[in-house]
């Protein structure tokens, strides 16, 4: 096997010593001279006709400076999300947005805006707008919403309050699958509205020149895109527009893919009206109310299988709810189904499903986009037909997962997988042997163990328009600047892909330095999300990394008189493949000279001698990504209490192919994180609704996501398939850890209890309802 | 506006500046000081990315009225270490790979260096347990909670 000097090594974080001494610049950090504070006044109704709104006696207020409504703001049509500003033919892009509109659709929808020199006196302004609404009937289950009496929230083509479209895929003859199978499992699951409640909460600052030209410093994981958006709403060129990063961003987990909710347009708007720099910070309630959430709703499932347990034929269906606005509910579903059916081998798949608008909070992207809904219910019909049949769960899914080569319903080939070495590794680790042996009869305290398997995507090709560009440009004293339009927002993308750069031109890490989250500077990049960053972005990377190789080893066997194909680059010499490059010749004068002798070269030395010579090198990649699977298996030991209903998350096995580990510390940590987002989906994270609409979770208190203290004890464990297709092998990680914890939690729950809960989160109340429900 | 002048020892500093009755210290720290280290994810005393130690104490920034901070020491991150010198507990945490987004980090560094400061040999729970109010949503806390167990023991010698 090839041995990799920079990839593959625990590099330390190249933003890991600002963050540590509380140097690291965020947006919410931002503060430039004369800079003005904005805050929003937000609807108190779930839907209604806004008649009219006086601002006259906010404007009185010593210290505002401008006051944005429907107005005066831009009557142009957007959607806050990346992906549906443009999506690949043929589906429509959905635009549903306004800055402001004349119509509110959710509790925390956008009414009007307020610049003033303080944060407190734009508060202040906000209790002075006079508002007069006409109340409109509102509706918050998907389900209800599509009925016919249901209000339209908009105009939709593919259904009542269907955004997007619906839909549709599968392969085989789903009838006859199920006619040939001897066992058919088939029920529905609800699942909760999840909040990514990333730490930085949506935040931009924006500055309009006086030439018209736009800068914006915001939180969102996508610049570039995000620039064609604002270019978009406020009809102003993209050069002439700067999106950057400032340039770090307090985590995303799929909450700003696109716009950071409405805090973009919200500032340009106002500092155009005011010619001020405008800055806006989310307050947490305002992140939670406003900005999108990741898709409740139901998912059916139907699972034909032999009695020999060979799977036969799988029916999915899903409603999810949208919220008020489209954002990513026409992905979303695709995402869903596409990610449910990818699991499994068998010749009958059907997949339905599409968004519901309803008058809540949008929906939009987290962390696993579909997968971990689709999960949920497909894991605990896999669980069902193993007792059934009598098979050991796990063996079940052995003897039925992909394999590389199957016929599969993805637009892409399954190029590789290391799922079985995952649930072998992760079954261990677990013990997997002791299921069924773990309660004493009459405990207080249930104990099981569960398990799930699952797959993701490594980008969004060929469901989203997904390309990457990286420019590499080697400076005059040897140093390196890699470019690339993707933003850290802590997934460690400012060091992996420096490792990739000097892993490809074959220098070392502390040579390469990167400007990224800068529209300005860096060329388009769709961005960070769908897991894509390293894959996709790395595999631009170690294109451009490739090609300034071949350019300086074209010039060096000029120089060095020696034929291009025994020249190689390691750590920054350059010397014949084979030799001892450690030995450098830097100071012996022969670097310079060009003699018969010289069998090695420094990049510095060599790159100062081309820059003498009108030269420099400059290497660019320009890709469009393959995609290929991450496999996971996750295995969870539960203890639930009976006299109390609480569920803990005791110890988990989360086993991840990631293709390669391109610095396995980085990678650890995304399974772990995502571990515990996802033990919080599954045990008590959950936005519930009024009868009018209200928000009830709308503070971290409030919203009961898992701290220290609930943290289990988490093996997070990497296997490497090495995959064809990504750069070194690697595939995509940032997401699979949460895809799979409230399938294999739902099903150590069943183990420990023998009660199926067909509803997330597993809170205390639901969990003890059952546990009494079962024992009349 | 009743401004007054409010001093404090900060970072090792006799400090004055002119402050409201009702701001609370994170803003005085992140506005008044430029000292952005100590973060705000709620303002509210919910998720703990404001916490600076005061008069030996974690605190959340974002509930202490500028006059409880009258005649206070008050430590930030910007005070423990800098790119030369860091904290043990800086260095574990660059080290140990417990940072990502790292915008809850300040607040866990000052939360677990004041359990140090007090207990250098805590166990996993302690250690839980001192920073149970800094959420970290990117983690899991296991790196986080590793890394202070390494500062702890680099500490001991
Ligand atoms: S900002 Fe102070 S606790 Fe959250
Ligand atoms: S590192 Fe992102 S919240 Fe802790």
């Amino acid at each position: 096997m090839k041995t990799f000097n920079v990839v593959g090594k625990n590099i330390k974080r190249n933003d890991a010593l600002e963050k540590a001494t509380g140097k690291a610049m965020f947006s919410t950090d931002m503060n430039i001279p004369g800079m003005l504070y904005a805050k929003v006044l937000r609807s108190p109704h779930a839907h209604a006709l806004i008649k009219s709104i006086d601002t006259s006696q906010a404007e009185k207020i010593p210290g505002v400076k401008g006051i944005a409504t429907w107005g005066n703001t831009p009557r142009e049509l957007f959607n806050t999300s990346a992906t549906m500003t443009f999506t690949v033919p043929s589906m429509e892009p959905v635009l549903d947005q306004y800055i402001f509109d004349k119509v509110v659709r959710y509790v925390g929808d956008e009414v009007a805006a307020v610049a003033a020199i303080s944060e407190k006196v734009a508060a202040e302004a906000l209790k002075h707008i006079k508002v007069e609404y006409e109340l409109l009937p509102a509706v918050f289950d998907p389900l209800e919403a599509m009925k016919p009496e249901a209000p339209i929230i908009h105009e939709c083509h593919a259904g009542k309050n269907i955004p997007a479209e619906i839909v549709k895929f599968g392969m085989g003859d789903i009838e006859k699958g199920f006619a040939e199978s001897d066992i058919i499992f088939e029920d529905v699951f609800k699942l909760p509205i999840q909040k990514q409640a990333q730490l930085e909460t949506q935040a931009a600052l924006a500055q309009v020149g006086s030439d018209g030209g736009i800068t914006v410093w915001s939180t969102t994981q996508t610049p570039h895109p995000s620039r064609m958006i604002i270019s978009k709403i406020f009809s102003t060129p993209q050069s002439k527009i700067r999106v950057l990063n400032p340039p770090y961003v307090g985590g995303g987990f799929g909450v700003r893919i696109g716009l950071s909710a409405k805090a973009e347009p919200i500032a340009v708007a106002l500092s155009k009206l005011t010619g001020k720099p405008v800055k806006i910070v989310y307050t947490r309630e305002e992140d939670f109310t406003s900005s999108d959430t990741r898709h409740g709703g139901y998912v059916w499932v139907k699972l034909g299988c032999k009695n020999d347990g060979t799977f036969q034929a799988m029916e999915l269906k899903s409603a999810l709810n949208a919220g008020a606005y489209c954002s990513f509910s026409g992905e979303t579903p695709g995402v869903l189904g596409a990610m449910g059916l990818a699991v499994y081998r068998m010749e009958h798949m059907s997949y339905y499903g599409h968004s519901v608008y309803t008058n809540f909070t949008p929906s939009g992207a987290m962390r696993g986009f579909g997968n971990p809904q689709a999960m949920f219910a497909i894991e605990a019909a896999v669980d069902t037909i193993a007792e059934r049949i009598g098979m050991d769960p796990l063996e079940l899914r052995l003897k039925n997962i992909i394999q590389v080569g199957d016929n599969w319903c993805l637009p892409y080939t399954c190029g590789s997988t290391g799922l079985a070495e995952c649930v072998e590794k992760a079954a261990k680790v677990i013990g997997w042997e002791r299921r069924g042996t773990l309660n004493e009869p009459g405990s207080k305290i249930l104990r099981g163990i569960g398990m799930g398997v699952g797959t993701h995507c490594s980008n969004a090709w060929p469901f989203c328009v997904d390309y990457d560009n990286a420019i590499i440009t080697v400076q005059q004293d040897g140093s390196i600047l890699l470019a690339v339009g993707v933003p850290d927002i802590g997934t460690g993308t400012s060091t992996t892909l420096p490792q990739l750069a000097a892993e490809a031109i074959g220098v070392e890490m502390s040579q390469v330095n990167m400007t990224f989250g800068d529209t300005l500077t860096t060329p388009f990049d769709i961005g960070s999300h769908a897991s894509r960053t390293l894959y996709a972005a790395g595999t631009a990377v170690v294109a451009a990394g490739n090609d300034v190789r071949k350019q300086i080893l074209e010039y060096a066997a000029v120089v060095m008189k020696i034929a291009l194909e025994r020249l190689d680059i390691t750590k920054g010499i350059i010397h014949i493949s084979g030799s001892n490059e450690a030995e450098s010749c830097e100071g012996s004068g022969i670097c310079r000279s060009g003699e018969e002798s010289m069998t090695h070269i420094s990049v510095r030395e060599l790159v100062y001698h081309a820059h003498l010579r009108n030269k420099q090198f400059i290497g660019i990649g320009r890709t469009i990504p393959p995609n290929s699977p991450p496999w996971h298996a996750h295995f969870y030991e539960v203890e639930v209490d009976t006299e109390t209903g609480m569920v803990k998350v005791v110890k988990v096995a989360a086993a991840h192919d990631v293709g390669k580990a391109v610095n396995p510390m980085i990678v650890e940590g995304q399974i772990e994180g995502g571990v515990l987002m996802g033990v919080g989906y599954a045990t008590s994270e959950e936005i519930k609704i009024s009868a009018k609409g209200k928000p009830l979770h709308t503070s971290y208190h409030k919203y009961l996501l898992p701290t220290a203290m609930d943290a289990p004890e988490i093996h997070a464990i990497i296997v490497e398939s090495n995959d064809p297709s990504g750069p070194y092998g690697a595939k995509g990680v940032g997401e699979c850890g949460m895809v799979l914890s409230a399938a294999a939690i739902g099903n150590a729950v069943y183990d420990a209890t023998g009660i199926r809960f067909n509803e997330i989160p597993l809170t205390p109340e639901r969990v003890y309802k059952r546990l009494q429900e079962n024992k009349k | 506006m009743n401004t007054f002048k409010l001093t404090f020892t900060l970072n090792g500093e006799v400090t004055e500046v002119l402050a409201e009755p009702s701001e609370m210290l994170v803003d005085i720290l992140r506005e008044k000081m430029y000292l952005t280290g100590a973060k705000k994810g709620c303002g509210k005393g919910e998720c703990g990315a404001c916490t600076v130690i005061m008069n030996g104490e974690a605190v959340n920034s974002c509930m202490i009225p500028a006059m409880k901070a009258m005649g206070a020491v008050v430590e930030t991150i910007e005070g423990i270490g800098n790119k030369d010198k860091l904290h043990p507990l800086q260095e574990s945490f660059i080290n140990e790979g417990a940072i990502q987004c790292g915008y809850c980090t300040p607040g866990v560094i000052m939360s677990a260096k004041a359990l140090l400061d007090k207990n250098l040999d805590p166990s996993n729970d302690e250690i839980k347990e001192a920073i149970a109010g800094n959420i970290c949503r990117c983690t899991g806390y296991v790196k986080i909670v590793n890394a202070v167990m390494s500062a702890s023991q680099k500490i001991k010698g």
